[in-house]
């Protein structure tokens, strides 16, 4: 089966300073400058207390798996060729959590609840993805 | 809702038997259940004055024709005066036995006809159907560049919940096993062939540690039900099946946005539902829990306080949940042995547990039912849906 291409992230204006950063190897989210709350992915309001007040900040780029699978079989069409790959939930320092890759290791190696950092991965000529490898 | 407990009743419900039929139009199966339904409730076609379609995901357009009123069309309903398409993914159901009660209660509608249809497994291949559950009701910005799909979503609440439970993978083979006895006395069953929980260990790997034989399947198929104000009911019905209770919880859009993939939010659901009946989950007859996949079973049965966490594995190894065990538990196979038919999951769950409560469930008839628990919830998880029905009202 030819690979169809990847799907690019659907960007919601908003949102646009994060992938910018992604750009920059930077990785951010928002901060509300009223409450303090740190908030991914990208919102239009402050979840916690509804402020339009709301910062960029960079990311210490580490975490924790939460959770984590090795796609193996019947993936999307586009990551049919990119098996065994892994999908994982990471949980920041900061506090958000994200769905990401985990890269650079052997995947039947990961844990819940084992430390990654940080790592962008090129997609196309606009995008780099952030993704995760263990520390 | 305490106004609503006992104040509507459920008086008949129709289903197709879930399959591949190539031969026949998404319309069949909507016209097929809902003349069952209305067949069933014994009532005349023109006394239907609400009907609640909802959405089938398999063709826009056809979906399109259920929210212009082709069912009420099609069936020549003369008194209809709303057709409403409620769609919430798999906790359609939930959502619209809530809504329609509420016009009942209200004295807004008579009989309110519910009817869901799809073609997910001649409508669409295997590889469309992933395809289509790769990005439906997953975010295009967050998670569907990652690869993410429904297989990986079961995989990462699977991980996570072994990680922090200790269940075993053959426990978690053992709920595909018990939902297969269940269908093996289902004539609408897809999959009906006696399952061990050795061919389930031995299937393909799709996301570990899920394996092929945890993964749901598409079909086509139908099913409809039709409500009805508890007075009117008992008029019409041997054995009206009433709405005792209801209660729900919505978590995420996002699924890594979710806080605990190992619970979601089906304890203050299940709370909030057995208070309003008045029951607990030892009054419990027949346990219908969306499964879709193991885990989601097995995490639905212990935050609904069946069992303690991480003891649900072993209910269905040891055979409680089974045809003729002490918690019969999703008695038509479930999604992973009925076959998944996109909205219709839990559709034909809860038509299940209405099935059970009426006595009418033929083989595998759970003997003098009298209280059902039904669990339903959308897109990746998003919500816990509990509705508690019976043939008394408490």
């Amino acid at each position: 089966m030819t690979q169809r291409p990847k799907p690019v992230p659907v960007v919601n204006p908003w949102a646009r300073p994060f992938w910018d950063a992604a750009m920059e190897d930077r990785l951010t989210f928002q901060k509300c400058k009223d409450c303090g709350a740190n908030i991914f992915y990208p919102r239009i309001a402050c979840t916690e207390c509804f402020s339009d007040n709301l910062d960029w900040v960079n990311a210490s780029g580490k975490g924790t798996i939460y959770s984590y699978t090795v796609v193996e079989n019947n993936s999307p069409t586009a990551f049919l060729g990119d098996c065994p790959y892994v999908v994982a939930i990471v949980r920041l320092d900061e506090g958000p959590q994200m769905l990401t890759n985990i890269i650079n290791c052997d995947p039947y190696s990961i844990q819940c609840d084992m430390p990654v950092k940080v790592v962008f991965e090129q997609l196309n000529e606009e995008f780099k993805l952030p993704k995760f490898q263990p520390i | 809702m305490s106004n609503l407990k006992g104040k509507v009743a459920f008086v008949g419900i129709g289903e197709v038997p879930t399959g591949r039929h190539a031969d026949k139009a998404a319309i069949y199966h909507a016209i097929k259940s809902a003349k069952m339904a209305i067949r069933d409730a014994g009532i005349n076609k023109d006394e239907i004055d609400y009907v609640l379609p909802t959405a089938s995901l398999y063709s826009p357009a056809f979906n399109t024709e259920m929210v212009t009123c082709r069912v009420v069309e099609e069936l020549g309903l003369k008194n209809c005066k709303k057709n409403v398409q409620i769609f919430s993914g798999g906790s359609s159901s939930s959502n619209a036995l809530l809504i329609a009660s509420t016009l009942i209660n209200q004295g807004m509608a008579r009989y309110v006809l519910f009817v869901h249809t799809d073609r997910l497994g001649t409508g669409v291949n295997l590889q469309q159907g992933i395809d289509l559950f790769s990005t439906a009701g997953i975010s295009a910005e967050w998670e569907v560049p990652f690869g993410q799909h429904y297989s990986s979503i079961a995989a990462l609440a699977t991980t996570r919940y072994q990680y922090e439970t200790g269940c075993t993978d053959e426990e978690m083979s053992a709920v595909c096993v018990s939902n297969r006895k269940w269908a093996e006395l289902n004539p609408n069953a897809f999959f009906r062939k006696p399952l061990t929980i050795e061919e389930v260990m031995s299937s393909k790997m799709l996301s570990t540690p899920l394996r092929a034989k945890q993964s749901n399947m598409l079909f086509d198929g139908g099913a409809a039900f039709v409500l009805t104000s508890a007075e009117r009911a008992r008029d019409v019905a041997d054995r009206p099946v009433y709405l005792l209770g209801e209660g729900g919880v919505v978590t995420h859009f996002v699924y890594s946005q979710e806080k605990d993939i190992t619970r979601y939010g089906w304890a203050e659901a299940g709370k909030t539902a057995f208070e309003q009946a008045g029951l607990t989950p030892k009054d419990i007859d027949v346990a219908e829990i969306y499964d879709s996949y193991p885990v989601y079973q097995i995490i639905g049965l212990e935050e609904l306080g069946f069992c303690e966490r991480g003891e649900a594995g072993k209910l269905f190894l040891n055979g409680d949940t089974w045809p003729g065990g002490k918690l019969p538990c999703t008695t038509n196979g479930g999604m992973l042995s009925q076959g998944h038919t996109g909205a219709g999951g839990a559709v034909a769950l809860m038509v299940e547990a209405v099935r059970q409560l009426m006595g009418k469930a033929g083989e595998r008839q759970v003997k003098d039912a009298r209280f059902a628990v039904e669990t339903a919830t959308g897109g990746t998880y998003m919500d816990s849906q509990v509705t508690i029905l019976g043939t008394e009202i408490p």
